[in-house]
């Protein structure tokens, strides 16, 4: 099976129209323009035209394509004594991600691992099993980016179905998966297989991202693991305003909250929503006690999860290294400046403690 | 709501609700009751002690949960029951009026009024004339995320 | 005239020092250069005042830090705090409604000629890059403070209008307003990184947070925002002193500020109010006249 196809830009557009036509959703990085300010973010396109593949990256992650900020978990009704549970009909749409980033791929399949793990979440594995991931290679970063500092690369296929590299005209396609061979097998005409090789032009990229952060996960864990209480997490949490604006761009972070809402006397449903470790409430206790009361304990808590307590029990780190968080930070919390200087106190101190 | 009319049509019906201060209007429209005056049947009241104690919120919960109008009403300036709960009512809601009017919540869906516990007459007028209006500008489907209980 | 030019960050270095070593202060509250622009920083060692500097890309209200429910900040002691004049109507609100007392605070004053909407990256300050807030300011320094840094600086460039864009939304209909702030707030993931930011948003627990009953529905629909957000709207009717933090925080871009500004408005004209730095002035909503405007009224 020769997996190497070429795809022109038109042809992918083309693509895109036919699997629109066909009722599939198609998820891609769409360009916003609000207020004279352009963002990119991930949405459903209506037609190829709304793609905007060459833009940064998009400033929300793809999480929420599997994982909504808000669902329904099921409707209750009461009639009498009698309590009704209503199995909420999800079904899961047939979706197509047209343009993920790199970083944003692998994520879904790093949290693929606390989604299955003591309890089957149906809900993330149903959205999963009815995605195919196109994943594009980066042609740009920034100072923020730091994939390769967490085993990934801005060349990664993790996650991927399909991955694309930009050549000239279009893009050479990597087919990947059975469900990546399923849609190829759909759309061959617009994909005839490659001729020779191409060398990959994000080379440079990765030397670029390489450059922002040097530091190894695994001193950086040890250093974690043997310093809950060192003077660093105040410090660092004097200035964090613990908005939670980090998590809820992160790829990886997919803390929920629960809640039932009523719809009137006799009746409601229970919804799940994002929900954020750097909230006051929580770890707030319903007697009123919190084990993390200030935002030092909070902040240490968010980089102990993802540089420490996941790869404990899943083997990798709960980070893609995307860079949204140090984007979005309004007080200009730095992950990249903050590991590396973690990982130069590792260092120091001669590695693990 | 709907009634359906003598050749069996159905027209809408608003349903509106209205929160009124104990003191004044609320006796107020206690007596346009005993007053046996005509008053539309569309108006569910909410009694408070005080139009200073409405909350913003509960116009907003009011169409949330599926009310197509909303009326407030209390004490007139310088009769208030607890001396200045009506005055800094005044203050919030004028605010929030025009706050509400802005993201598009049409002002003539709110009622703002005071009657007295002896304005029966002015009452049954705020009650038909709210009712009759939100009639013209029909059910507030486009409030967003609208819930309705089942049963109605 | 004999003009003194003071390199705006050695006076603020040396007064920094000063304040220091003499123990009028624990701390001082600044701005640092990070890695991708100015960013808030707390001094407490006088070597590190050197690190202390301040440049038009110096954007974020750092009143933000003196709330008391900031129980970290509140743990260094008797702070220094860098203020531009706009920050500084933000700590007059907060002495102004019983959170901070005046003589706990020290105010170093900053000349401001306006800043950039994002720190990172911007060499220069232009009608392009400045911030929202900027627009149509015409206080250079504050008032409010006890010390005085920095060079004399002219007035922001940019002309438009911050309120340009709320007579356009008062042009559409109501069906069109409603239209446009469901879209515009559905983007709204209920972060409350707005709330988080501001510095007059200080209650020990949000109404947003309450339950039984709960007012204001947590999850990020329609329903949920709405609610939020014309709450916030109006909890900040009067107090809110206009800084942006809110819509420079929001991690979905949102225009908040749109919503504050319309509610400032509101207050300017019914009740002549405009958000000062002087502490004694008291806040509209708090406030009655017994001729208010009731125009609205049956």
């Amino acid at each position: 099976m020769n997996t190497r196809r070429t795809l022109s830009t038109a042809d992918l557009g083309a693509l895109v129209g036919d699997l629109i036509a066909a009722g599939t959703t198609v998820v891609a990085p769409i360009r916003f323009v609000d207020q004279g300010r352009a963002s990119i973010e991930y949405g459903p396109v209506q037609s190829p035209d709304e793609m905007d593949l060459d833009g940064p990256q998009p400033s929300r992650s793809l999480k929420e394509a599997v994982f909504p900020p808000t669902e329904v978990l099921f409707r209750w009704r009461q009639a009498k004594s009698a309590v009704e549970i209503e199995e909420v009909p999800v079904s899961f749409k047939e979706t197509v991600v047209v343009g993920a980033r790199p970083c944003d791929a692998a994520a879904l399949e790093i949290l693929d691992r606390v989604m299955g793990w003591d309890f089957r979440d149906e809900l993330w594995f149903g959205r999963r099993q009815a995605t195919t991931v196109l994943a594009l290679a980066c042609t740009r970063c920034d100072e923020s980016c730091f994939c390769t500092a967490v085993g990934l690369s801005p060349a990664s296929t993790r996650g991927a179905d399909w991955f694309l590299t930009p050549v000239e005209g279009g893009f050479e396609v990597e087919v990947l998966t059975l469900k990546g061979q399923a849609l190829l097998e759909r759309h061959k005409a617009r994909c005839p297989e490659a001729e020779g090789s191409t060398t990959k032009r994000v080379a440079d990229l990765e030397q670029e991202v390489r450059a922002h952060l040097d530091v190894r996960p695994d001193r950086i864990r040890a250093w974690l693991e043997t310093h809950f209480d060192d003077a660093l997490w105040k410090r660092l949490a004097l200035r964090c305003h613990g908005c939670g604006a980090c998590a809820f761009v992160c790829p990886t972070c997919h803390c929920f909250d629960m809640v039932d809402e009523p719809d009137g006397i006799d009746g409601g449903a229970r919804r799940r929503n994002w929900d954020t470790c750097q909230s006051a409430l929580f770890t707030l206790h319903g007697s009123g006690y919190n084990p993390r009361k200030d935002q030092a304990a909070r902040f240490r808590q968010r980089i102990l999860h993802k540089f420490a307590i996941y790869p404990k029990r899943f083997g990798e780190v709960l980070c893609t290294g995307c860079g949204r968080c140090v984007r979005v930070c309004a007080a200009g919390m730095d992950l990249v400046a903050i590991l590396a200087e973690i990982g130069r106190t590792a260092a120091e101190r001669g590695g693990s403690a | 709501m709907s009634a359906p009319g003598a050749d069996g049509t159905v027209s809408f019906e608003p349903r509106i609700i209205a929160f009124v201060c104990n003191w004044c209007t609320y006796t107020g429209a206690d007596l346009a009751g005993t007053s046996r005056l005509p008053m539309a049947p569309n108006v569910r009241i909410i009694r408070l002690p005080c139009t200073g104690r409405i909350d913003t919120l509960f116009i907003l919960k009011a169409f949330e949960r599926g009310a197509d109008g909303v009326i407030v009403s209390g004490c007139h300036p310088a009769d208030c029951h607890y001396t200045s709960g009506n005055y800094h009512a005044r203050r919030r809601f004028a605010i929030f009026r025009e706050l509400m009017e802005f993201v598009g919540i049409d002002p003539r869906r709110v009622t703002f009024s005071w009657v007295s516990a002896s304005e029966g007459g002015k009452w049954a007028e705020v009650v038909n004339g709210t009712t009759e209006r939100v009639r013209q500008l029909g059910p507030f489907e486009t409030y967003p995320g609208r819930v309705r209980s089942a049963g109605e | 005239m004999f003009v003194l030019r003071v390199n705006s960050m050695q006076d603020l270095k040396e007064l920094s020092k000063k304040l220091l070593e003499q123990k009028q202060v624990s701390a001082i509250l600044g701005y640092e250069h990070g890695r991708r622009g100015p960013r808030p920083v707390f001094v407490t060692e006088v070597a590190d005042c050197e690190r202390l500097v301040f440049d038009h890309r110096c954007v974020h209200n750092l009143a933000a830090y003196l709330s008391p429910r900031r129980t970290l900040v509140a743990q260094l002691g008797r702070l220094a705090v860098v203020v531009k004049a706009c920050d500084a109507r933000a700590v007059a609100g907060l002495i102004r409604e019983s959170q901070l007392k005046r003589e706990d605070v020290v105010l170093i004053g900053v000349r401001c000629g306006g800043v950039v909407r994002d720190p990172n990256g911007a060499e220069q300050l232009s009608a392009d890059n400045v911030a929202p807030r900027c627009l149509e300011c015409d206080k250079r320094e504050p008032a409010l403070a006890d010390h005085l840094v920095g060079e004399p600086k002219p007035p922001p460039p940019g002309s438009a209008s911050r309120d340009a864009r709320l007579s356009e939304i008062e042009a559409l209909s109501p069906g069109e307003r409603l239209t446009l702030w469901t879209s515009l707030l559905s983007r709204c993931t209920r972060c409350h990184a707005c709330r988080q930011v501001c510095p007059m948003c200080f209650c020990e627990r949000c109404i947003a947070d309450k339950t039984q009953p709960t007012w204001i529905e947590t999850s990020p629909h329609a329903r949920g925002n709405l609610a939020w957000h014309l709450t916030r709207a109006l909890h900040l009717a009067g107090r809110c002193v206009n800084c942006g933090e809110c819509e420079r925080a929001c991690p979905a871009h949102i225009p908040l500020g749109l919503l504050n500004r319309k509610v400032a408005r509101v207050v300017a004209e019914r009740y002549g109010y405009r958000v000062t730095d002087d502490p004694s002035t008291p806040t509209p909503i708090g406030a009655y006249r017994l001729d208010d405007e009731q125009e609205f009224i049956q």
